[in-house]
């Protein structure tokens, strides 16, 4: 009732006012009061009246206006990767990557989870020793034919001489410091490792070496 | 979870296309809105307060709009294009539609044209029959702003002036035949 007290009294603005309240009207938030004056003008005044009319016709036709459909094929590529997906999305995608990680390395063998690491570290180690011995860009083999041929055949036969004397030594040296526990030497001749690398590698199989490798 | 997750696509699919296309009126544009507010799903899925989901989705969609809404304005020529077109076949598809075709076609054209808020809400409240209630939590705006943004948004609506030309011509053509109706018998 306030509402209708306040209603201006020149036409202008009453035909202002209640165009303001078209959408109210429409919506139903009009008390009863409200109504009757708004119909009351609306039926007096052409202006309002068509006004009205139009506001009417727009929101019926906006009301009649279809909800789309969503086709399938739209949504195909959600359901993929939502089963693609579908694992890690039920447990794993809270926990920290930490915890993760943790899982995956309990997860592995045991053997292989302390294994790999080994074999790992052991051939870097390999590799950085490779790299430290030999020099940098030598990429020739160690026998290269040029290599051998920068030496004379008395420089040879003295190399071998002194390899020789000084795998002697080594060897009478361990025989020294052998120590036999049960039928194994813990510490072997070193004449016998040597025996048994080139036995290892298929290098005179029939014929052991005696006294040394050359 | 990937049934519950399926069950919240099935139930909300149609409402996030059809609010992409009255937004957007390209129908490929509509349909990446509504993949990319269900992948959003999918990625937020632990993180969504599910007794919220269809507003949140509204929210993920309205947003997604609001996107190609941008990407969308150098192409603005071939959009209005379109709707010319579409306007066109509308009004020569048959005498008796002529003018209820023209004029919905007219009406989607207008409502895009629509800034945001005004549009979404526009949408949500009288395409989609969303409650008051469910566009605030959307919309994340207060009661009666909403109140406010939709009445504004259809007093826009109702000044486009293509749109009351088209409703003006009907009501001339209407007025013209009950005048010849008479004088005919």
């Amino acid at each position: 009732m306030t509402k209708v007290k306040v209603m201006p009294s020149n036409t202008e603005s009453q035909c202002y006012f209640i165009q303001l309240q078209i959408d109210g009207y429409l919506d139903g938030d009009l008390s009863e009061a409200q109504c009757g004056v708004f119909m009351s003008h609306v039926q007096d005044c052409s202006g309002c009246a068509s006004e009205f009319r139009y506001a009417q016709t727009i929101q019926d036709a906006v009301l009649e206006l279809p909800q789309m459909s969503c086709a399938d094929s739209v949504l195909e590529p959600i359901h993929r990767l939502s089963a693609a997906e579908m694992q890690p999305a039920v447990g794993v995608r809270s926990e920290p990557l930490s915890s993760q990680i943790w899982e995956l390395l309990n997860s592995v063998p045991a053997y292989f989870r302390y294994g790999f690491p080994a074999a790992a570290v052991a051939v870097v180690a390999m590799v950085i020793g490779t790299n430290i011995t030999s020099p940098v860009g030598s990429v020739e083999p160690l026998v290269a034919s040029e290599s051998v041929e920068q030496y004379s055949p008395e420089d040879i036969s003295q190399a071998l001489d002194e390899l020789n004397v000084a795998i002697d030594y080594l060897n009478r040296l361990s025989q020294r410091t052998e120590v036999m526990i049960g039928d194994r030497f813990l510490v072997s001749p070193i004449q016998d490792s040597i025996n048994a690398s080139f036995q290892k590698a298929g290098i005179r199989e029939n014929n052991p070496l005696d006294n040394g490798p050359i | 979870m990937r049934a519950l997750y399926q069950q919240a696509i099935d139930q909300h699919r149609h409402r996030i296309f059809s609010f992409a296309h009255y937004s957007l009126r390209i129908k490929e544009d509509a349909e990446d809105v509504t993949q990319e507010v269900f992948i959003k799903l999918w990625q937020h899925w632990q993180k969504i307060d599910h007794e919220k989901l269809g507003g949140w989705l509204m929210r993920v969609a309205h947003n997604s709009v609001i996107d190609h809404v941008r990407k969308q304005r150098p192409q603005q020529a071939n959009v209005d294009h379109y709707a010319d077109v579409e306007e066109q076949v509308a009004q020569e598809s048959g005498e008796g539609r002529l003018d209820e075709d023209g004029f919905k076609s007219q009406l989607q054209a207008a409502i895009k044209s629509l800034e945001d808020p005004f549009r979404s809400i526009v949408i949500m409240r009288d395409i989609q029959g969303m409650s008051y209630e469910e566009i605030q939590v959307c919309l994340e705006l207060s009661a009666s702003q909403v109140k406010v943004y939709l009445h504004r948004g259809r007093r826009k609506l109702r000044e486009n002036t293509q749109l009351r030309q088209l409703f003006e011509n009907q009501l001339s053509e209407k007025s013209e035949v009950k005048q010849a109706g008479p004088s005919g018998q």
